[in-house]
Formats: C-alpha cells, structure tokens, sequence
C-alpha cells in the first residue's frame, strides 16, 4: 500500500515537474496561484514579523536589558524568595542564569516521553525564538536583610522603596527580594520566558506581583534617525535620557563604578528603581493642550522644550528664564532636571514602558507608566529627582501606586558564570566556576 | 469481603483502560492494583466519617446553635478535601456541596449558591443560623448521595494517580490566598486535609517509583514534610489558628511547597506509565 502510494505521488511529481512547455507552465501557474492565496491570507494566520531572530547577549561585565534600547515589550515580575542558605541562594543563581541564557539564545528544549508534562509551555512553538529578549534580575533590600550572611554586603545605597509625597502605594505592588525585568519585542515572548522561570523554580522563588506593558511602535524614519516613544499622556517620554551609546557616559551614570562607597562585588552593577504610576488619563485629556505642556515643560507634538527649538533634541537653556516665564519652574522637565554642572550628579537612565490594565471601580482606565530607571546611586538618581519633583502639577494627573527599589548585579562574564556569583564570593561562599 | 469486591472492581477498571505503555518506569499495571483498591478504602472511610461529622453539623444549624455549629465548620470539610479529587468526579454535587460565592452571578445572593461555604457565611458573616434548615437539609442529602455513589465506584487509577497532583493544583489556585473559607478563616484546616489527601496517594504508589527514581522520592517527601512542619507551627487544641494567623514567610513558604508539589506530582502518571 504504501509502496503504490509513494508510486503515485511519484508519478505526480513527474508531471508536476516534468520537461517539456507543458510541465512548466503548469508549475508556474500553480505556483502563482499559491502565492496569491498566500497574500490573502486566513484571519487566524499568525502576525508575521522579521524581528524573530534578533539576539542579545547576556555575558559581559553588565546585565543586558539596561543600556539595550527598549523593545515593544516590557514586563517586571517581583518574588518572594524562599533560599535562604549560601547552597539555595548559588541554585537559584545558577538556575536563572542557566534559564537566561536558552530563553535569550533561543533553541530547542528537550523531547520528554508524552506522559509526561512537556519541558516547555510551547506557546512560541517548538523552536523558541530569541525575539530580542532581555532578562534583567535585581535583587531588593529584603533579599539581604531576610539573609544574616548577606547582610553585610548589602549595596550601600540600597533601601526599601518609601513612599513619596504623591504616592498611594498598594502593599500587593511593592517591593519583593527579586525582580526580573523581562522586555522583547512581543509581550508573548515576555510570558513564555516568566512560565520558563516560574517552572523551573517553584521551590525557590513565589510570584508576588508583575507590571506587563508596551512601547508604542514606529515606522522607520527614511533619514535613519530615532525618535522618543510617547507615554499614555501622549508626550514623548525619554527625549533627555543620556546617550546609551556613551560608554564613558554610562561609567557616570548608570555603572556602580570601582571605587567608592560600594563594596567591590557591586562593580558593573547598578541601581534599579521601578514605579508603577497611574495615569488619569480622562481627565489629561479634558485638560487644554497649553496647559498640558505648561505642566510638562515641552510641546506635544514635537516634543521640543518652550521658546524656540523644533524637536525634542533641542536643549532648553533655563540660566536665560530664571522667572520660569518660558519654562514654569515647575514643569515636569524643569524639576525633573536643572540642567546645571551640579544637577549632572541627578542623571538617571530611563527605561519605561506604557501599561494598561482595566477598569477601575469608578469606570475609569486603569493605565498609566512602569516607570523603570538605572542608575550608579539611587540617592543621587532616582530618589533625589523624586523629591525634586514633589509637588509638581502633573501631580494631580498621576499616583505612583506600586514598584520598587532593586539592585542589578553586574553581568556573568562567560556561560561558565551566572548573576549573582560576585556577591556569594564576596559573602565568602566558596563558588565553583563550571564550563 | 468488602475489600475483595473493591478488587475486582478496580481490576475491571485497569482492565477496562487499554494497557498503558511505560513511559520510564517499568511498572507493571497490576502493581497498581493494591495501591488503588487501597485508596478505595480511604476514599470510602472519608465519605463514611463526611456523612457522620456533616449529621452533626448540621442538626446544630438545625437547632439553631451558633457557637457549636461554628466550632465544627472546619473539622466537618476535611473529609470532604481531604477526597476532593474523587468527591470531584460528580461536579453536580461538587457544585452544590463546595462551590464558593464567586461561583455564582449574585454571589452570596444567589439561589444556587448552597452548600458548606453558603451555611459558613451565615455563621460566621452573618453570625446567625437563620434561614439556614433548607440549606443544612440540602448538604446533608449530597453528602449522602456521594457516599453512596463513592460507593458504586470503580476508581479510574489515572485519577487517583493524578488526585495527587490535582490536590495541590486546588491550593496553588484558590487556597493558598485564603479565600475558599473567606468568612471562617478555617482556610488551614483545609490546607491540612488536601495536604494529607495527596500525601496518601503518593505513599500509595511510593514503593512502584522508588524502585526507578528514589531521588523524586525523597524530593517529594521532603517538601510534605515541610508543609507539615509548617502547618503544625499553626496547631491548636482542637483544631487549626486562623488564616490570618498566617505569617508572610510562612505563607511563601507553603506556596513554594504547593507549587513544587504540583510541578513533581504532575510527572507521578506518566512515572507509572499512566496516560
């Protein structure tokens, strides 16, 4: 039987592609035929995307998904984490690096025997793509306060995030002792790769919150420039953000540097702040549009700062308006940063994304930033640019809700490191490097 | 005699499934055959001492004792959690003897809301036996009808084998927040029974997968052993401390078990060659 039939489709092969005019002809028009179906396509086809094979490495001296420039998707997943001894804490940094690194490189996971659950969720298929995505973990204050022998290595400048003047902070989107930042380029590869971690380990780390949300995408400019994302207050959100691309800028800004008040295994590191800010996005949008960029300091549709200037790159000078009659000294952009030799110090390395997550209980959006921010000194970056800008108008159109304060450790060097490892040998934990 | 018939009933129901292929471990189907007329026994022992204890709850909602009534909601439940993945088996009655107020559309106000978690939010929400005879009447008549269906059963093994699992996937879910006993708060005493439940099951079988994977063994009772070390931090006189009671670190702690738990279990069928 399946001799005749292997006979049979030989034989249409033959024909199929048989010589002669005839042959040909008939291949091409099937040929076409098949593409014009293809064009039209089914409505549950998949989206298509040529960005699938875009990779990051996770080795170098930093973690990756901090100066990499945002993709369309971002999530931030924060645990409570169970291990406690040197032994449990080495596990879980090995086991997240390890998982890290195959989420991030993409590839095939392992065939088990069907009676048994699968070894991956399969939501991307059997072939994961890299997709761009990053992983980024962070550890909060509590990952070293809960741990006697890792107390004292705790970053000098780390805390438990306080509430700010503005903030309504709900204890269920706080803190946590880890937070991964999970970001790719669509919000499923986020979710397959949070599904990865939380099946491999269910007995070290639990789920307490996580913040998903977007970028909005694009087009590509013909002349090869960027442009800033807009946030949900329709304003471009990063325009001031220091150049990525600058090494010895990051060294200043964003990198735990080598010397200094922070204990060794911090170099290469940096300092994370998360909030989740609520955006009452009704109500901005009742509000004129002069004052809407009275409040925020810069035009809406270019994102160029008051008083001349066309696009967002244009620097305001404010030693020229010291009455704030072009800039009111308390717009957002003005508190947010003087601009000064001094303010240089304040300089944070914005990452956000937009969120959107329902309804709330008096039927208005509940939207509004996961803001998240690098930098060398949390004192200096985020918590003294907050406090700056306490009680900006902006504020009745936003309320910080949740997030938190993390620290990034530096990134492993090769696949036989992981995250992590600098701080168990700084707390004397005897770590051996594996090829 | 009784356990003689169980046998053959759970020989006809192996018998009943076309043969399993072994997934790794050579386990031959008739090894399951103890293990599970076993298990029969629990499950029949439970739904016996359900009716029993379910009597006397009830007739103090009858009698329109509060205070007695109350003491004995959390105590009455754990046979019933304790057999859930069986109990489970005839959702009709599952619905009508544990469904929870977000189960249903009105939610406290529902019709159909009944059962435990109905009369639990009369004693304990409305602190009062009012208006609850017809839904006392009407959980002692299930839970009599479940015995007697248990009863008639033939255990299928793949859901016994994989009660185990399910057991912890039921916590992980909508236990481990506290909110199956939102007005008792005897959310422990339930932790307890689907703890114990499963952990029957797993001895049950232990010795089929000892032979082939001691570490998973050892694995698996040792996270057992943490979920009753913890819980029994929480151990009174007569029973269980409230949910609240419950520290954050010990909550984590439990989740972390309950998640572990389902992650091992749900590899228990498919280690026994069961699909």
């Amino acid at each position: 039987m399946t001799t005749n039939d292997n006979k049979l489709v030989t034989t249409r092969r033959n024909v199929l592609f048989g010589v002669g005019a005839a042959g040909s002809a008939l291949t091409t028009g099937l040929t076409t035929a098949r593409a014009a179906e293809k064009q039209g396509g089914q409505v549950t086809d998949a989206p298509v995307s040529d960005k699938t094979q875009e990779r990051q490495s996770f080795y170098g001296l930093h973690q990756a998904g901090i100066v990499t420039p945002r993709p369309a998707a971002g999530m931030i997943a924060s645990f409570h984490v169970l291990a406690k001894t040197p032994a449990d804490v080495e596990r879980l940094f090995r086991t997240l690096s390890s998982r890290i690194a195959f989420l991030m490189q993409g590839g095939t996971p392992p065939e088990l025997d069907d009676k048994l659950p699968p070894a991956d969720s399969g939501l991307l298929g059997p072939v994961i793509p890299p997709d761009n995505l990053t992983i980024t973990v962070s550890l909060g204050s509590s990952f070293f306060d809960d741990r006697y022998w890792l107390a004292p290595h705790k970053p000098a400048r780390l805390s438990r995030m306080k509430a700010f003047r503005n903030d309504a902070l709900d204890a269920d989107l706080c803190h946590g002792d880890l937070a991964l930042q999970i970001s790719s380029n669509t919000p499923d590869t986020n979710i397959h790769a949070l599904r990865d971690v939380l099946k491999n380990l269910p007995d070290l780390m639990v789920l307490r919150w996580k913040q998903e949300g977007s970028v909005p995408v694009l087009p590509p400019k013909p002349d090869g420039t960027h442009e800033s994302a807009r946030n949900f207050l329709g304003f471009r959100d990063g325009s001031a953000n220091p150049d990525a691309n600058n090494a010895a800028l990051m060294d200043k800004i964003v990198w735990v540097p080598e010397n200094g008040a922070e204990p060794a295994w911090t170099r290469g590191g940096s300092y994370q702040a998360v909030r989740i800010i609520r955006n009452f996005v009704e109500r901005w949008d009742r509000t004129p549009l002069g004052e809407q960029e009275r409040i925020i300091g810069r035009k809406k549709a270019t994102g160029a700062p008051h008083g001349g200037g066309s696009t967002e790159h244009d620097v305001p000078d404010y030693s020229k308006d010291p009455e704030g009659t072009i800039t009111p000294l308390d717009a957002h952009i003005r508190l947010a940063n003087f601009r000064t030799q001094a303010s240089e110090a304040n300089l944070i390395l914005r990452r956000p994304f937009n969120y959107s997550n329902g309804v709330s209980k008096s039927g208005q959006l509940e939207q509004g930033l996961l803001f998240i921010c690098y930098q060398a000194d949390l004192e200096k970056g985020f918590i003294t640019v907050q406090r700056q800008l306490d009680g900006e108008p902006l504020e009745e159109y936003i309320k910080p809700i949740g997030g938190g304060f993390f620290f990034t450790p530096p990134g492993p060097q090769d696949e036989s490191d992981f995250v992590g490892r600098t701080l168990l040998e700084a707390a004397g934990h005897d770590v051996v490097r594996k090829s | 005699m009784k356990l003689k018939l169980v046998l053959s009933a759970s020989l006809l129901a192996l018998a009943a499934a076309a043969l399993p292929r072994m997934a790794n471990a050579e386990v031959a189907p008739l090894d399951l055959v103890q293990p599970i007329a076993d298990y029969k026994i629990y499950v029949s022992e439970h739904a016996e001492k359900l009716v029993a204890d379910t009597k006397v709850f009830t007739d103090a909602v009858k009698a329109g004792d509060v205070d007695k009534a109350k003491s004995l909601f959390g105590s009455t439940r754990m046979s019933y959690e304790a057999i859930e993945p069986i109990a489970e088996l005839f959702s009709d009655l599952d619905g009508s003897i544990d469904s929870r107020a977000d189960d249903h559309e009105k939610a406290e106000k529902d019709p159909e809301f009944t059962g435990f978690h109905r009369i639990e939010y009369g004693l304990f929400s409305e602190n009062s036996t009012k208006d609850l005879g017809p839904f006392a009447d009407k959980l002692m008549a299930d839970v009599t009808e479940l015995n007697k269906r248990i009863t008639d059963l033939t255990l299928p093994p793949e859901k016994v084998v994989g009660g185990a699992a399910v057991l912890m996937e039921e916590v992980a879910a909508t236990k481990i927040s506290g909110e199956e006993d939102r007005y008792s708060h005897t959310d422990l005493w339930d932790f307890k029974a689907n703890f114990d439940g499963s952990r029957k099951i797993f001895d049950l079988v232990r010795p089929l997968v000892e032979k082939e994977d001691s570490a998973f063994v050892t694995k698996v009772s040792g996270n057992f052993d943490k979920v009753d070390t913890t819980l029994a931090k929480y151990k009174t006189a007569d029973g269980y401390e409230l949910y609240d009671k419950l520290t954050e670190d010990d909550r984590a702690v439990l989740a972390a078990a309950v998640n572990t738990l389902a992650e091992d279990l749900s590899t228990l069928r498919g280690k026994l060659g069961l699909n």
